[in-house]
């Protein structure tokens, strides 16, 4: 359990650093909800499942969902097909 | 502001103050508007160059402001880190004999075998009024900023939307609405078991309504707002999220205004505990706020 704790961790940190790093905004977006989706994992290992769900629904769900509606809005997903 | 119109009763001032009558209106923007542009008193060339110093200074000490405020900001949380109890000490201030007596009198006290839902439904129900209330609050105000109905939606407005509709209907996603098809009874079926069996396993109100709220999302993404109508309109939400409060407010208040006994009261007893019906309620107004952001922010209406 402990070497996936710290390849988790490892993940943590490599998404948290590279994440303003991306010049299109939906990748950041989407590296984001990968922290949030370790994260959950990682609640879990710490013995507080409750809280992993929540961090599975909020973070890794809807707030990534929050973040692509915006970029929607200000024109930035381009090379979707909704151009 | 002098009286302009006569003489008035406190209750009329108030109704014009409401509405605004009798204010002169600021006329800043409109002065400026009408101002005549400068003309142009420098030469495009010296121009030119001028914006090209301004440019290079501001990218000169851009990076520099950037990171000394980085810096700044991690100097500060370190430090605010390093001043506080270290971690798992046992002379820490919260180590004292609340924990224990939460983790030892929840399920006696409350009817939840699941501590954290006993004491944050139960013990603390009051602050978790006060998140519902903020949950409520938010979805409310995004509603009164992006609401589109007929007195902001124009022309223009309504013919994108329709655009937009008729290209989901010709090319609708097959992946997705296969997946959806397959995906969304089973979220639905978990964002249930996690919202009533809160009490007995991990979960409770919070993560079952955002998990039923993601649902309601994936349903809708796939097959249209049209479809979800059939079940989910903004009646229902409203219904939805307003009950959900009120049941929350009525059976806390209840509870406390009759002295917290736990299941000694014959109501709280009858429910086997708060938790189950106060879960119900903070799920019920969970949902309908995950929903309601995503209806607002993709269309403007429910």
């Amino acid at each position: 359990m402990t070497v996936l704790e710290y390849i988790l961790l490892a993940g943590l940190l490599i998404c948290a650093i590279t994440a303003p790093f991306f010049r299109r905004l939906l990748v950041t977006v989407i590296v984001y909800s990968t922290f949030s989706l370790m994260m959950a994992v990682l609640w879990t290992l710490l013995q507080s499942p409750d809280l992993a769900i929540t961090e599975a629904g909020v973070g890794a769900g809807v707030s990534g969902m929050l973040f692509f509606l915006a970029l929607k809005k200000i024109n930035e997903l381009k090379g979707t097909s909704d151009e | 502001m002098s009286e302009p119109h006569g003489k008035k009763s406190l209750g009329e001032r108030f109704v014009s103050w409401v509405n605004g009558d009798g204010e002169t209106k600021d006329r800043t923007l409109f002065v400026m508007e009408c101002r005549m542009p400068r003309p142009p008193c420098r030469r495009e060339e010296e121009h030119r160059k001028l914006e090209k110093r301004r440019v290079k200074k501001f990218l000169g000490w851009y990076p520099l402001a950037a990171g000394l405020i980085c810096v700044a900001l991690v100097a500060i949380l370190v430090s605010v880190v390093l001043a506080m109890p270290l971690f798992g000490h046992p002379d820490n201030p919260t180590n004292n004999e609340v924990p224990t007596y939460y983790l030892e009198h929840t399920e006696e006290d409350t009817g939840a075998v699941n501590a954290v839902t006993g004491m944050i439904l139960t013990y603390r129900g009051f602050d978790t009024l006060g998140e519902s209330c903020v949950l409520f609050m938010a979805v409310t105000s995004v509603m009164i900023l992006l609401w589109q109905d007929v007195k902001n939606t124009d022309e223009h407005d309504l013919q994108k939307l329709a655009r937009e509709e008729e290209i989901k209907r010709k090319n609708p996603d097959v992946v997705l609405q296969y997946a959806a098809k397959v995906l969304t009874p089973f979220i639905f079926l978990f964002a249930l078991y996690i919202l009533f069996y809160g009490e007995e396993s991990p979960g409770g109100g919070f993560s079952g309504g955002t998990v039923l709220g993601g649902g309601l999302i994936l349903y809708s993404c796939a097959f249209g707002f049209g479809r979800i109508h059939t079940f989910f309109n903004s009646r229902i939400f409203n219904f939805l999220r307003l009950c959900g409060l009120l049941l929350y407010a009525g059976l806390y208040g209840y509870y406390t205004f009759t002295g917290a006994n736990g299941l000694g009261d014959p109501l709280v007893s009858a429910f086997g505990g708060l938790s189950l019906p106060i879960d119900f309620a903070v799920g019920m107004v969970v949902a309908s706020t995950v929903y309601g952001f995503y209806a607002m922010f993709t269309r403007g209406e429910l």
